[in-house]
């Protein structure tokens, strides 16, 4: 009787002792085995994303010469609306390091772009995270902000040998600061909700009483450059409602963010230059 | 051991696949989890030592491919493995329809619980629920649909790695 117990009580036994073992092995075996077998599986999501891109390639292949006839036309018009824009910047960024050392302010910190290709979009109801085919071989930092043409992507979590994890601005693991555009009041700023089928939201707090925004009044939200990770003035997304909070002395608020957020296929890491 | 390997090895291949089909996916906000999968082939045919092992192994990947803590889904696996297998020999084992129906059994328990593990880190819990209950029922008609090829082959790496003297495959 006691024997067929004992047997019954086996599994459990063993599963036990695979607990306790997990519970004293050091931090640092757990760390290496993380990298290994993120490492193990990193090649699969790689060739995974050089076989879309092949594959994108060949669709693009398809297109008729007047069609590459008329988009290299557009392309053009674009460039030279862009290489204006980069004359006025640069005359600007001299008028601001101009001020900078007329008022001794401290100067903004500089970035360099490093655009790289998502190869995994992994968006969960607990997560929401991109794999980049960018890593350690390109020096991408962890903590560096991701941006695209919509603002904001996320931050950089993890960097790999060759590959990086990055957190989204819809996940609810990231917070970070905020201010409406045109006000220099910082917000909290925390990844939300993701409904099926609809566009990611984040949530706000601490806003001040006096703001109004809804629907029909939306006010754009962008980073506050506290924090030292995003610099300031990156669109996050657009404020569609707010409400006074439980305490009465500040405002909630929900934010939309870019649907495009759940589709992108290239972003721009900002690594930062002066790491010190 | 030699089976073990063999078995985590489809495991990884699940995993890879899944992942692939969640990145098209995640363009209409969804998501598929198929814990329940991993663990039911190891439970039900496969002896304890063996099946554990594989397991553990496709937890620990699970786990460098997640935000969380290290060893969430590892422990998880191993839990479910040792509950299913504690209880296989109650069930028809060797008919695909009852690993599908224990499969899905086994999901539902994992995604509720790796759920309530997760879901306190969200700034309103309450509302993701709705998110949640729709990923878990794509969840589990994926793994219906799937379940019998993947059995199948997993059965059929067994066979070509040598039979075992517990197994049934």
């Amino acid at each position: 009787m006691s024997h067929e117990r004992l047997t019954q009580a086996r599994p459990f036994l063993t599963l036990g002792l695979v607990v306790a073992a997990w519970l004293v092995v050091p931090v640092a075996i757990k760390s290496f085995f993380r990298a290994s077998f993120f490492e193990f599986t990193a090649p699969v999501g790689v060739i995974a994303s050089y076989a879309r891109d092949l594959q994108q390639y060949w669709t693009l292949r398809l297109h008729s010469e007047s069609e590459l006839i008329e988009a290299g036309r557009d392309l053009a018009r674009l460039n030279a609306s862009y290489a204006l824009s980069v004359q006025q910047n640069t005359e600007l960024e001299a008028e601001v390091g101009r001020l900078e050392n007329l008022l001794r302010l401290p100067s903004h910190p500089d970035y360099r772009s490093e655009p790289a290709r998502v190869m995994r979009r992994d968006f969960s109801g607990w997560w929401q995270r991109l794999e980049i085919r960018k890593g350690k071989n390109f020096g991408i930092p962890v903590g560096a902000p991701v941006v695209f043409t919509g603002g904001v992507v996320g931050r950089v979590t993890e960097v790999h040998a060759y590959t990086s994890v990055v957190e989204l601005i819809s996940s609810p693991n990231l917070r970070l600061a905020a201010t409406l555009e045109g006000d220099t009041r910082p917000i909290s700023f925390q990844g939300g909700i993701n409904p099926t089928f609809g566009p990611a939201r984040a949530e706000i707090e601490f806003v001040p009483l006096d703001i109004y925004a809804s629907d029909l009044m939306p006010k754009r939200l962008v980073t506050s450059g506290l924090g030292g990770v995003f610099p300031a003035g990156l669109l996050l997304g657009t404020v569609t409602k707010v409400e006074p909070s439980t305490d009465g002395l500040f405002k909630t608020g929900e934010v939309q963010l870019d649907p495009r957020l759940s589709d992108l296929t290239e972003v721009t890491v900002l690594v930062p230059l002066n790491t010190e | 051991m030699f089976r073990a390997l063999v078995i985590f090895l489809t495991l990884a291949l699940l995993w890879a696949l899944v992942a692939q089909v969640n990145h098209e996916l995640a363009d209409y906000h969804l998501y598929l989890f198929t814990g329940g999968l991993t663990i039911t082939y190891a439970a039900l045919v496969l002896p304890q030592r063996d099946g554990l092992a594989a397991v553990v192994l496709a937890g620990l990947l699970a786990d460098a491919n997640s935000p969380v803590a290290f060893g969430t889904h590892t422990l998880l696996f191993a839990a479910a493995h040792t509950i299913t297998f504690n209880a296989r020999d109650r069930v028809p084992r060797d008919e695909t329809m009852a690993r599908v129906i224990v499969a899905l059994l086994a999901n539902l328990a994992l995604f509720l619980v790796f759920s309530f593990t997760q879901i306190g880190r969200l700034p309103s819990p309450a509302s993701a629920w709705p998110r949640l209950i729709f990923d878990l029922i794509c969840s589990q008609v994926f793994l219906a649909l799937v379940a019998p090829w993947f059995f199948a082959l997993q059965a059929r790496v067994i066979a070509l790695a040598g039979p075992g003297r517990d197994s049934l495959a």
